[in-house]
């Protein structure tokens, strides 16, 4: 009798989803399952696809219209004076399209858009730069950390 | 017209890709400097390899790119054959000999891409690859004024200044700083005077925009390292206040440190400057982050 070398996993439970969640697409998607996600189970395949993503966040702690969570959806995010910046401030000390923060890949990115008075990075001035967990921002009076989840 | 300043690679000695490398990033030594439209990348660190990624996706691409190599070791010319515009036609590289026949650069990056390192030869890349030449150390390239200076690195190494405009910007990594036995500071809040620095150092980073500077080791790493050919972040902050320039970026982060760690040195070297006076700003080349001055 030949000896089993694999230890037998316990076949995975049948997940159904009664309403269209957060993973609705990702459910939809194992109806086209490639040959090679057809490997890996499908709770697998779906957290594999959450890690090629990262949710991105601000929180402002000083300045005007703060204390606030900011989350950050879509492509990219304006700070500055303008009406319709997403994320509007009314210190005169701000441009009107002050900096912007871009969505690459994992990454989010902060770009300062000329502004009079600068972007700074962990008390540092910046024209751009990728983003880490824990990043002090400060534009014009307000003051952001930024984080990644 | 402004000048900017991008880090694509920061660390000294290896790649340190790691959980605790995230922030300032584990990719070995590579710096764009940029005067309008012309780029020149100093070093080709394995951070060579993202900027080439950027540089081919830029609208419009450059058609002409100045390479600058400070010294052959490993950290500063693994990336090269990485480099994404290597393999564009339309890209013209001018890698720079700090004379006329000083062709060394070229050789040594051409000699790490023979059979038995690298599968694709120096031949057979897409762009034109220019043995170029400063004159005597200095050049005008479009505008910019290059010029070179000696730094004190086993094997020779040499560090590049650009002006143009009013900016200079300042590249000074793989520089040992001396420090004798007795004048090592005890811990990282020390108040001594200045330390001395070579004068041809000090001019040549005098009054820059930004120095870019070796600082791979605190004061303790540097006494168990003497001779290694890289200084401690209080000997570089020293420099820079007796240069008077404006802006410092701690360079070269030795492969055994931490985010956390280097903030540490930043931080020590903050309180140092504020102490002594200076209005120096300090922080740490960080990958990602670009400077305008």
């Amino acid at each position: 009798m030949s000896k089993r070398i694999f230890p037998i996993l316990p076949k995975p439970a049948k997940k159904t989803l009664s309403k269209p969640g957060p993973f609705a697409d990702d459910a939809r998607d194992l109806g086209r399952m490639t040959e090679f996600d057809a490997t890996i189970s499908g709770t697998a395949r779906i957290l594999r696809r959450q890690r090629d993503s990262r949710r991105h966040s601000l929180e402002q702690f000083e300045g005007d219209g703060g204390p606030r969570f900011i989350k950050l959806e879509g492509e990219e995010t304006v700070i500055g004076r303008a009406p319709d910046a997403q994320v509007r401030l009314t210190s005169k000390r701000a441009s009107r399209q002050h900096a912007f923060l871009r969505v690459r890949g994992t990454d989010c990115l902060i770009f300062d858009n000329d502004s009079h008075n600068g972007v700074f990075l962990n008390g540092v001035k910046v024209h751009s730069a990728v983003l880490r967990d824990g990043d002090v921002i400060q534009v014009a009076d307000s003051v952001f950390v930024y984080s990644e989840a | 017209m402004p000048a900017f300043v991008k880090f694509w690679g920061t660390r000294g000695s290896i790649p340190t890709p790691a959980s605790w490398t995230r922030v300032y990033g584990g990719n070995t030594s590579c710096v764009e400097v940029r005067f309008d439209d012309t780029i020149f990348v100093c070093d080709a660190g394995s951070g060579i390899r993202e900027l080439g990624k950027d540089l081919i996706a830029r609208q419009p691409a450059p058609e002409r790119l100045h390479l600058l190599i400070t010294h052959a070791h490993w950290d500063h010319i693994q990336g090269f054959p990485f480099f994404a515009p290597l393999y564009q036609p339309a890209i013209k590289i001018h890698v720079y000999g700090r004379r006329a026949e000083d062709d060394n650069p070229f050789r040594l990056l051409s000699g790490q891409m023979t059979s038995t390192y690298f599968p694709v030869s120096f031949h057979d890349v897409g762009a034109s690859i220019i043995a170029d030449h400063l004159d005597n150390g200095n050049k005008v390239i479009d505008g910019v004024l290059v010029r070179t200076f000696a730094l004190n690195h086993s094997g020779g190494c040499i560090g590049y200044s650009f002006s143009k405009d009013g900016r200079k910007i300042v590249y000074a990594t793989d520089n040992e700083l001396e420090i004798q036995n007795g004048d090592l500071f005890p811990d990282l809040n020390d108040t001594s005077p200045l330390r001395q620095a070579p004068e041809e150092l000090v001019a040549e980073a005098r009054e820059a925009d930004l120095l870019i500077a070796d600082a791979q080791y605190d004061e303790q790493g540097y006494s168990t390292r003497k001779k290694w050919g890289h200084s401690c972040c209080f000997s570089a902050t020293d420099l820079a206040l007796r240069a008077k320039v404006k802006n410092l970026a701690l360079f070269h982060h030795d492969p055994e440190d931490t985010d956390r760690a280097i903030d540490q040195k930043v931080l020590a070297c903050r309180r140092r400057a504020a102490r002594l006076g200076g209005r120096l700003v300090i922080c740490a080349a960080r990958e990602g982050v670009e400077m305008k001055f």
